[in-house]
């Protein structure tokens, strides 16, 4: 353990970071004088023209501009400083005012203004230390060639306060020492100062974390929206391929058994009769049965009243022999009830299906403001998102997360699985 | 009832319906009314086979069967047309979808049917239709008119239908002769005549003696 974190002092240089953060010192110099001065004009020109009629487009331009120059940083950020920082989402109003008011374009301002003090920092560490460092280290080379007379004397070497010079090996020693020390603490100073350029880069370059919200938002909200219309989909079919079809079947036994009626009475027709009666009668049980299921497969009725009822009653339905635990201090939402209800329904079907297994479980539990539930089964193991039964699996997660929720998967091969999804309640 | 057949000679008839339920039912119901239920299917692929084989005087097909469940009777049944245009099909169908309706009578729609499942429930009426298709008729499910009358824009010459003319139209779209509508309406056979010719003047059509051609004049009308 020690002598891995004694390595480190020296693989560090062989580090993409290490180079990088340099590098950006370097460069960043340069790039955050003219982003200041930008930023400075920029804002001192429109606001000074703010009188005129070219006052107003102008400061759309520097807001845009500096919104380019930030994705620039962006990009030099991820190669440099390893910083991933995602596309901020520009939501422009209309018109001038939404050149003027975007908001990225502001921060991206914020951030040229206080990129100038850091790029002064870095240029300065990353410089001094190099050049410290460098020098300290081939000292003993170039000592020697270094001379002046002082009283008469031919001094080499560099000279400490007063008359004292590093001339003697004890004192080169001592110099190349430090130089070492400097070249090994180089690499972390470096990479100290440039990561206030990386909390910059974060905070100021990428989406807030209120469009980040609404960009989650948007596709769970798409997400619900979809589940909702394949369910919509999937009711159509069930209802055509199902009860409908039965009752047309029905229709049409009742429709032969209305013409035998209609024809002479016979021992002959009367058995016909009966038999397209007692199919008749069949069809409209089938019928009654494919409607039951299907309208449970909607809302079953036990939800109304919670889930613990709902899940007792699913509970005893499995084709597994399940085990109940509910724990719940008080009811949530309706929605989140149907949520948690059809995934249990949809990984206890899992289990049962694929997994071997020979019981399940289905724990559910509120935890500081979370819905906790748990479905395990003692079967092989092995199930993942995206495997074969994992298409269900993402449907499952993508419903979970129309309520902020997550779903997690223990199923090492070999098993036991463990299926975790965790609800936070509002 | 005008069949062109040897009525001693059953018809032989394809079925191609991904229903279990319906498909045998179905199957009872034809051999029951004296057709030769020569192959029954659940989907359209291998039909061209079929048909080519059996040579069949009718097919009796669902629109929306296996694998997409969407409208591939209803491909399958133009494409039959379009190698064999004399083959009689009846398309049946859970709903009826007047874009399908337009589509299957695009070209020659004689001997040609679409209708509604339920029709089945009336089984004279049915095994009717089925002969009139036989026979070269159009027989179009009552629905279908009723939607393009309630979707046509041109309200108001619709609008200028009597009820009774609205009964007529029904029953001349689904495939039938004027004395089958007097029949069904209890109604003289000149006063049906003259129902038809009101019809006809009333929507600015030009008369036709034929009875699948009235029926794909008013379709296409209602359409335009």
């Amino acid at each position: 353990m020690r002598q891995a974190e004694g390595m480190r002092l020296l693989t560090v240089f062989g580090e993409r970071r290490t180079w990088g953060a340099l590098g950006y010192a370097f460069i960043g110099f340069p790039l955050g004088v003219a982003g200041f001065v930008f930023a400075v004009a920029g804002l001192a020109v429109s606001a000074g023209l703010s009188v005129t009629l070219i006052g107003v487009p102008l400061l759309g331009f520097v807001v845009t501009a500096a919104g380019i120059i930030g994705a620039g940083y962006r990009r030099l950020g991820r190669s440099l400083l390893g910083v991933e920082v995602e596309k901020p989402t520009v939501r422009r109003r209309p018109g001038l005012v939404g050149y003027v008011s975007e908001r990225n374009g502001w921060r991206a301002l914020l951030f040229l203004l206080l990129r100038f003090p850091l790029a002064v920092v870095d240029f300065v560490v990353a410089t001094a230390f190099t050049a410290y460092s460098l020098g300290g280290t081939s000292y003993p080379i170039w000592w020697h060639f270094v001379h002046q007379r002082v009283n008469g004397r031919e001094r080499h070497g560099f000279q400490f306060v007063g008359n004292t010079f590093a001339d003697t090996p004890l004192r080169v020693l001592a110099v190349f020492a430090v130089g070492v020390v400097l070249l090994l603490a180089a690499p972390w100073a470096v990479r100290v100062v440039t990561g206030a350029d990386r909390l910059l880069i974060q905070n100021l370059l990428g989406p807030t974390k209120a469009s980040r919200r609404i960009q989650t938002l948007e596709q769970t909200r798409t997400m619900a929206v979809d589940d909702a219309a394949a369910a919509l989909r999937r009711i159509e079919r069930d209802l055509h391929d199902g009860a409908q079809s039965r009752l047309v079947s029905l229709a049409m036994s009742l429709g032969l058994a209305k013409e035998e009626l209609d024809g002479e009475t016979s021992e002959e027709t009367l058995t016909r009769l009966r038999a397209l009666i007692d199919s008749a009668h069949r069809e409209a049980k089938d019928t009654i049965v494919d409607l039951r299921d299907l309208a449970r497969g909607i809302h079953p009725p036990a939800l109304d009243r919670g889930l613990r009822d709902a899940l007792a009653t699913l509970a005893a339905r499995a084709a597994l022999p399940t085990t109940l635990q509910i724990d719940l201090p008080e009811r949530p939402s309706a929605a989140v009830e149907s949520i948690v209800y059809f995934c249990a329904a949809e990984l206890l079907t899992n289990a049962a299906k694929h997994s071997g297994a020979r019981r399940a479980s289905v724990d559910i539990r509120g935890v500081n403001g979370h819905l906790l539930v748990r479905v395990g089964d003692d079967g092989a193991g092995g199930a993942e998102l995206g495997r074969d039964g994992g298409t269900g699996l993402i449907g499952l997660t993508d419903r979970i997360a129309t309520v902020d929720g997550r779903l997690t998967i223990d199923s090492p091969d070999g098993g036991p699985t463990l299926v975790t999804i965790d609800i936070p309640l509002a | 009832m005008t069949t062109t057949k040897d009525r001693s000679q059953p018809l032989r008839v394809v079925i191609a319906e991904d229903s279990v339920i319906l498909r045998e039912g179905l199957g009872h119901l034809l051999q029951d009314r004296g057709f030769h239920v020569v192959a029954a299917v659940n989907d359209a692929r291998g039909l061209e086979a079929l048909v080519e084989n059996h040579r069949p005087d009718l097919v009796v097909m669902d629109i929306r069967m296996p694998p997409t469940h969407t409208n591939e009777g209803l491909v399958a049944a133009i494409a039959l047309r379009a190698r064999q245009p004399d083959l009689r099909i009846l398309v049946f169908s859970q709903y009826v979808e007047t874009r399908y309706a337009a589509q299957l009578l695009a070209g020659d729609a004689a001997g040609l049917g679409y209708l509604l499942k339920d029709r089945v429930a009336d089984v004279r009426d049915f095994i009717d239709a089925l002969h009139r298709i036989v026979a070269g008729g159009t027989v179009l499910d009552p629905e279908v008119v009723s939607q393009l009358l309630g979707a046509s824009r041109r309200t108001d010459s619709v609008d200028s239908l009597t009820p009774r003319e609205r009964q007529v139209l029904q029953l001349m779209a689904e495939g039938r002769a004027n004395a089958a509508i007097s029949a069904k309406l209890h109604l003289s056979g000149g006063a049906v005549e003259k129902h038809v010719t009101n019809i006809f003047t009333k929507l600015d059509l030009a008369p036709s003696p034929d009875d699948h051609r009235r029926v794909l004049a008013v379709l296409r009308w209602l359409e335009s």
